[in-house]
């Protein structure tokens, strides 16, 4: 494992332009040219776009296991296991529906990236 | 329970946090190891050290004595707790990475450029910290009554003692080991209880129905409940401020996003033990609801159902785990805090850093003192609610809204503040349960509100738009190494 020495936070608010220390040069330089302000708008866009997307996929998801419980009462007297089918809904099958969701999103935010760098190395 | 196994169990807990606290002064030198340790930590020691900080007496104990209280209605609290780091993953994880702040009231300034705002937004950090350190006392002083049979404030002093002494210490540095092993701590004194339990309970006659048992008569929660709880725990975990500390010790915005998806691991894993202990509580012993004892329902349910000497040596593991938990979320909030006083008061150095430790642990200790406590989970909820009325709006719109304005970031904070935070003292006054549902679940009202105002009055001030936007959102979001051969 490697250190890396850090400096310390107290220079906060006497920095130019309001931006803090220890950035990787070059990230600015997308902004040189229209295209490279047009790349990165489109680049925020999509990423936005895809965070929205899980989210409301995720919260359907969500609404819909709700709705079962509250209006399926047969799920409380159905048992595997012999645990109620509404507890193990809620109390357990909800998690592997996060981890997909977050999984699925990892890959398409580094694809959007990915995306968005052979465009600037096309320039 | 048997009161020197108890006290045996507190006291190596203790011991061995305070030595791994002491190690890391040895080796934390720097002013930056004191404010974020290294960016070097792994993803998977990073990941457990976030699972470490965010499992707290509301997770260990709190959500396992609701489930005996409530039921089913209870299960979407540990849910909301995980589900909220998905949120945390898609809107905040990366951006906020790539921001190279060290707290949010270095962000806000850095996206707005405005003193003003950082003030504001470090009033509402300490607020929530401070918030958020009253229930972990409340868990300690029950935790150690139920186990040791001494006075509840002995708990909180020691938690808060323990806390300042080893951050004052070792600083972030030494929190990072402390925290990835209490979530492997953690996890282990809750599931070993409860898988014996199990073992011991099961195979014999047919299981009796959870839901034919009501201990205590809590009527169902209704659909607005349900809903208001899901938003306050949902877009609360992306404004907690020891949460978000913990993304700054990723290298870059990739891995802070890989760190993220194992901490959604750990936690679904680790839910699924409070959740079994609160079926098994409400099946076994739903006595335990009825003279206020929930929230020691996992301290006493090896005791309840197994007994003898297997059941006092699964009862002081309880006990140590969730002293784990009380020392871990609360020395990560006292770090964050700290790190946000000392800055903002102090100049920064070290010795600010620890004066800084010293006002994060005192004054919820001294709350914690006068007040009772309400139901772990509850209380950590109606935390939860505060941030996501406050600190999610501001991030969330300055991370993905060029719009955004320093008046409106302002004015949306203290709306959401003073709505959420009049909603919590209302529903204190009318007593906690008999509050009406609006007051008691605030999220559904207050969050919106807190966005609309913020939307409103940034596109009225637009004039106040900072220059500087497009190069802070390039930074925000643009990957950070660009591909070997690129340009």
């Amino acid at each position: 494992m490697t250190r890396v020495r850090v400096t310390a936070p107290q220079s906060a608010g006497r920095r130019p332009a309001g931006l803090p220390p220890g950035a990787s040069p070059g990230r600015d330089a997308a902004l040189d040219s229209d295209a490279g302000r047009l790349y990165v708008r489109s680049l925020i866009r999509s990423q936005l776009r895809l965070a929205i997307v899980v989210a409301v996929g995720f919260l359907l998801v969500l609404a819909a296991c709700g709705l079962m419980v509250a209006l399926v009462p047969d799920l409380a007297v159905l048992r595997l296991l012999g645990i109620p089918l509404n507890w193990l809904l809620l109390g357990a099958g909800l998690y592997p529906v996060i981890g997909l969701a977050a999984w699925l999103y990892n890959r398409s935010a580094a694809r959007n990236e990915a995306r968005y760098r052979e465009l600037v190395d096309e320039r | 329970m048997n009161p020197p196994v108890g006290l045996a169990a507190f006291l190596l807990v203790v011991v061995a946090t305070a030595a791994v606290g002491f190690y890391g002064l040895r080796i934390s030198r720097t002013t930056g190891d004191f404010y974020v340790a290294s960016r070097t930590v792994p993803p998977w020691w990073n990941a457990s050290a976030i699972g470490g900080e965010y499992l707290s007496a509301a997770s260990f104990l709190g959500v396992a004595g609701l489930i005996l209280l409530s039921g089913t209605d209870a299960l979407w609290f540990p849910v909301g707790y995980t589900a909220g780091y998905l949120m945390l993953l898609l809107f905040v994880a990366a951006p906020l990475r790539r921001s190279g702040a060290y707290t949010i009231p270095d962000f806000t300034e850095a996206r707005l450029e405005s003193t003003a705002v950082r003030r504001v937004t470090s009033l509402v950090v300490v607020a929530v910290g401070w918030l958020y350190i009253v229930p972990q006392l409340h868990g300690a002083g029950l935790t150690i009554r139920i186990s040791t049979g001494l006075p509840s404030w002995v708990g909180a002093v020691a938690v808060v003692l323990v806390v300042y002494l080893s951050v004052a210490a070792g600083g972030m540095r030494s929190i990072t080991f402390v925290q990835a092993f209490q979530y492997w701590l953690k996890l282990t004194a809750l599931a070993v209880p409860v898988v014996f339990v199990l073992l011991h309970q099961g195979g014999g006659a047919a299981l009796p129905a959870p839901e034919a048992v009501n201990p205590t008569g809590v009527p169902a929660a209704g659909p607005y409940q349900t809903v208001s709880l899901l938003v306050a725990l949902l877009f609360g975990t992306l404004g907690l401020p020891h949460v978000l500390v913990r993304f700054y010790t990723n290298p870059d915005g990739h891995s802070a996003r890989r760190t993220t998806l194992i901490v959604l691991g750990l936690l679904s894993v680790f839910y699924l033990f409070p959740t079994a202990a609160g079926l098994l509580g409400r099946m076994y012993a739903p006595g335990l609801a009825r003279d206020g004892r929930s929230d020691a329902l996992v301290l006493l349910l090896p005791g309840e159902l197994v007994g003898g000497p297997a059941g006092d040596v699964l009862s002081a593991l309880v006990v140590a785990g969730a002293f784990a938990a009380f020392l871990s979320t609360t020395s990560g909030l006292v770090v964050s805090l700290a790190g946000v006083i000392s800055q903002d008061l102090l100049g920064g150095s070290v010795r600010g850093f620890r004066i800084g430790a010293l006002l994060a642990a005192v004054v919820p200790l001294a709350f914690a003192l006068v007040t009772d406590s309400l139901g772990l989970a509850g209380s950590v909820g109606l935390v939860f609610a505060f941030t996501a009325s406050t600190i999610c709006p501001v991030l969330l719109l300055g991370i993905w809204w060029r719009g955004l304005s320093d008046a409106g970031a302002i004015a949306g904070m203290l709306t959401g503040a003073v709505l959420c935070g009049g909603a919590m003292v209302a529903g204190t006054l009318f007593g906690g349960v008999s509050a009406p549902g609006w007051l008691a679940q605030p999220a559904a009202w207050t969050v919106p509100s807190a966005f609309t105002v913020m939307v409103l009055v940034s596109l009225a001030t637009k004039q106040r738009i900072p220059g500087t936007v497009a190069r802070v959102m390039t930074r925000l979001h643009v990957p950070e190494r660009p591909l070997a051969g690129g340009r």
